[in-house]
């Protein structure tokens, strides 16, 4: 099972980079692809999030993403050539305002969702918890609670993997190729997912203050995070995208 | 053992749990009336069938009760001196270090050098005495060089052992452990409990919840027998294991080379309470009873002067007879798959089932048991060579139509269960076969009846062991021409494991075929007329059980670990005389033991 936020381990700047950093320069992609309206802009904003996977050696993460996201995102341009009836009519019922609004708006998803996946990929999720804490001053148990909830996702999604396995191995058709008929005999799986769900949830709570939990404090940390003289030039770099991106 | 310092001291400890105990009303009592003192240094095996109040008394111990889970308590715990209601919990657990039954649970890092950071982290533990901590921690459970490893990489095994680790770095005086091999492989298990030894010769008290009863008698010195929330038995293996019909009362199993002692002294063959718990220590028993006398001709013994006194013996189990030219109803031919990025993979499998057979298939974890299983019922196809059941190619028809020809029992009854009632639970499967509403139902009181389980309460609100007989209830309403077990009986205590196993067999007796996964070797031996040997994705070997069990190279080849009384049998067969040779049966030993002493 392929899961998009695991860790890519390595050694490159990127990897080093601390965290909080990381988050900034996602972050920095991420408003500037809001606020770029030119093809130009957009585009580049996109390369420069693969140029980066491309560095940090996870671009295998970044393409299983596209895989899921490019359906999304070409649903999304004809929904818009629909709505968007304005200007010349181009091919069918698209006119030249529709596909200018609907590509921008598939290219603005596949750049917001990439950077941060990217970021994610190349940072271990306790160095990311503990530069929070350490850095911007966020309190652990949030800190705490974020981890574990990412920390579950694959494990909950193997879970339901073994349930539909299961299920399906007593004759219901989840083989089936009617989307809904599938959808339907799925909803009555969420029971032994939530009742398994609650008990984990309960001793992960045990578990964790039977290991001092309430006793950590902001320099409980180990490994330390400081901001280093790179992090604020990346952050500078993190700025002047978002001023390029309100500006073109 | 009784003089040294002691660490743990209840008494008459009584436990109820939930809001309504806590509020006084009557719900039975989780533990009753347990006294206990557990000295520092003591290695403790905790055992008893599902629902004995072992969980609960390692909650006891840990702290975790009274300050996480509510209810009533009575009596007195004291951890290193101190009273569990007076400080808190994570007081108790600077002394009081506890694994978790479910891992996955107690694992807050994704990199196994921070799962062991966070608890010396959070314990303040100096900063420049924290890397050495790591490296000698990692080091004594011998995972060193899993330290910059994912835990999501990590093996079943490896897990457990870095769950192990991340408590054992917080150096607490008392590891509390709850079933940590349950998942596990025999020869995992064997490496977790050399771990634990080695824990222990650090000075570390060890409490152990186990189901294995030849690992607990193999390294413990000292067990307590739960049952129905009081402790029963208390004493060293030998003590315990003595008290044979007690323990088969309770539902707790007993190891079988003790099982041989135990019948022995029944007959007054041998004097004393102290049974042995090893295959050395059976055979000399057994080689001293029967004496030199018959000894000569072992040491000559060809196969072929074996393979004649064993066709003879009445003490070798007879395979059943099942037609020659009768249809397989399962085969494979040369089937291979591999998963998607390489991981696992399973190549040119040969395999052919008949109707009315029970098979076993054996070996490690990863051997590529499980990848077998789901090639068989359809969630996974061939790449290539075919997969036939019951006629259908299942690179031809969907999963779910082939469910109606084979139903899989799965080692997690929750991941089946997902109705409202048990009733609406068994009669599902029908229903999804296209049988009536009415017929379906019918058919399930029925099975449930005999099953003895509650047809109108909610499968979820069932115990652990219960639900399990519910997912199987479900599979033998389906009659079947072929059922697949995966693990059947891992998480459930003896007396269940057993009712089970009788079922299957009954499904078998009635000409079903079964195909079944299992660590549990006794379990294999007892019930599977043939196996299939598995290793690194491969059949290695493929016939009679005890040939295969026989077979000490095989066994090695595929890191599995035949069943003690194939092994008693083969060295008695050496030792002693060829005609123990190919016995699998408790009794088998004992009555040829016997007839032998009064031949002799």
């Amino acid at each position: 099972m392929v899961n998009v936020i695991d860790y890519v381990p390595g050694d490159t700047v990127l990897h080093r980079l601390n965290p909080v950093t990381k988050l900034g320069v996602a972050a920095a992609i991420i408003i500037a692809t809001f606020t770029a309206d030119t093809y130009p802009m957009l585009l580049a904003l996109l390369a420069l999030t693969f140029v980066l996977g491309l560095y940090a050696r996870a671009t295998s993460k970044l393409v299983s993403l596209l895989k899921l996201l490019v359906p999304i995102a070409v649903v999304m341009l004809v929904l818009q050539t629909a709505f968007m009836r304005q200007g010349t009519p181009v091919v069918l019922w698209m006119t030249s305002e529709g596909l200018v609004t609907g590509s921008k708006a598939s290219l603005r998803l596949l750049g917001v969702a990439l950077p941060l996946v990217l970021m994610l990929s190349v940072t271990k999720l306790n160095d990311l918890a503990n530069a929070c804490v350490e850095v911007l001053h966020v309190p652990y148990r949030y800190a705490f609670t974020f981890t574990t909830a990412l920390r579950f996702v694959p494990v909950f999604g193997q879970q339901m993997n073994a349930i539909m396995e299961a299920q399906c191995a007593r004759g219901v058709e989840y083989d089936t190729k009617n989307p809904i008929r599938k959808l339907t005999l799925m909803l009555p799986l969420c029971v032994p997912l939530l009742v398994s769900s609650v008990g984990k949830t309960d001793a992960t709570a045990l578990a964790a203050e039977q290991r001092g939990f309430y006793l950590r404090t902001r320099d409980s940390s180990y490994k330390r995070h400081p901001m280093r003289a790179l992090d604020v030039v990346v952050l500078a770099c993190g700025v002047v995208l978002v001023a390029l991106g309100i500006a073109l | 053992m009784q003089e040294s310092k002691s660490i743990i001291e209840m008494s008459h400890v009584t436990f109820r749990y939930g809001e309504a105990a806590a509020q006084g009303k009557e719900v039975p009592a989780a533990l009753r009336d347990v006294s206990l003192r557990i000295g520092e240094g003591e290695f403790v095996g905790v055992i008893g069938p599902s629902g004995a109040g072992k969980s609960t008394l390692a909650s006891v111990l840990s702290g975790a009760i009274p300050h996480h889970y509510r209810g009533e308590l009575f009596g007195s715990t004291l951890v290193d001196g101190r009273d569990t209601c007076d400080v808190t919990l994570t007081d108790i657990s600077q002394v009081v270090g506890s694994v978790l039954q479910d891992i996955d649970t107690q694992m807050v890092a994704s990199v196994v050098e921070d799962e062991l950071l966070f608890g010396l982290e959070n314990f303040g533990v100096p900063h420049d005495q924290i890397e050495d901590r790591i490296a000698r921690t990692l080091d004594t459970v011998g995972v060193a060089g899993l330290r910059d490893r994912e835990t999501a990489t990590l093996s079943g095994g490896q897990k457990q052992k870095v769950a192990i680790a991340a408590i054992l770095a917080m150096r607490p005086r008392v590891l509390v452990l709850d079933e940590p091999t349950a998942a596990l492989d025999p020869a995992s298990s064997a490496l977790v409990f050399d771990t634990l030894r080695k824990v222990r010769e650090e000075g570390v008290t060890v409490v152990v919840i186990e189901q294995k009863v030849a690992l607990l008698s193999e390294y413990c010195d000292r067990i307590l027998v739960m049952d129905g929330g009081a402790l029963v038995l208390d004493g060293t293996p030998r003590e315990v294991f003595a008290h044979a019909d007690e323990l088969r009362r309770i539902g707790v199993d007993s190891p079988r080379v003790a099982r041989v002692y135990n019948s022995l002294a029944r007959d007054g063959l041998v004097r004393g309470a102290t049974p042995c718990l090893t295959v050395p220590e059976a055979a000399e028993l057994i080689g001293g009873l029967v004496g030199s006398a018959v000894r000569g001709p072992a040491h000559t013994a060809d196969d072929a002067r074996a393979a004649a006194i064993r066709a003879g013996s009445k003490h070798v189990a007879v395979p059943r007879p099942h037609a020659v030219d009768a249809t397989p109803v399962v085969s494979l031919e040369d089937v291979s798959f591999a998963y998607p990025g390489g991981t696992a993979s399973v190549d040119h499998l040969d395999m052919r089932v008949y109707p009315g057979e029970v098979v076993g298939i054996v070996g490690q974890n990863g051997a590529g048991k499980t990848t077998l299983t789901k090639l068989l019922n359809g969630l996974l196809r061939p790449a290539s060579g075919t997969v036939r059941m019951a006629g259908l190619d299942t690179r031809e028809v969907p999963t779910s139509a082939i469910a109606a020809h084979c139903s899989t029992l799965f080692q997690n009854p929750d991941h089946q269960l997902c109705k409202d009632t048990v009733l609406d639970e068994v009669a599902f499967g029908l229903t999804l076969q296209g049988v009536g509403e009415k017929d379906a139902r019918e058919r399930a009181a029925a099975v449930i009846a005999r099953f003895g389980l509650p047809s109108d309460e909610a499968p979820f609100s069932l115990s652990r062991g219960q639900r399990q007989m519910v997912a199987l209830a479900s599979v033998v309403v389906m009659e079947p021409e072929v059922v697949l077990l995966d693990e059947p009986t891992s998480g459930l205590d003896y007396r269940e494991c057993m009712t089970v196993m009788d079922t299957v067999s009954d499904m078998a007796e009635r000409g079903c075929a079964v195909i079944m996964v299992c660590h549990d070797m006794e379990v294999v031996s007892d019930f599977a007329e043939r196996i299939v040997v598995m290793a690194d994705g491969r059949i290695l070997g493929r016939g009679g059980t005890q040939q295969m069990f026989g077979d000490a190279d095989l066994m090695r080849r595929a890191c599995v670990r035949a069943p003690q009384v194939t092994e008693l049998s083969q060295v008695l067969a050496r030792t002693t005389s060829p005609e123990f040779a190919g016995i699998s049966q408790v009794s088998g030993i004992v009555d040829l033991t016997e007839e032998m002493v009064r031949r002799g």
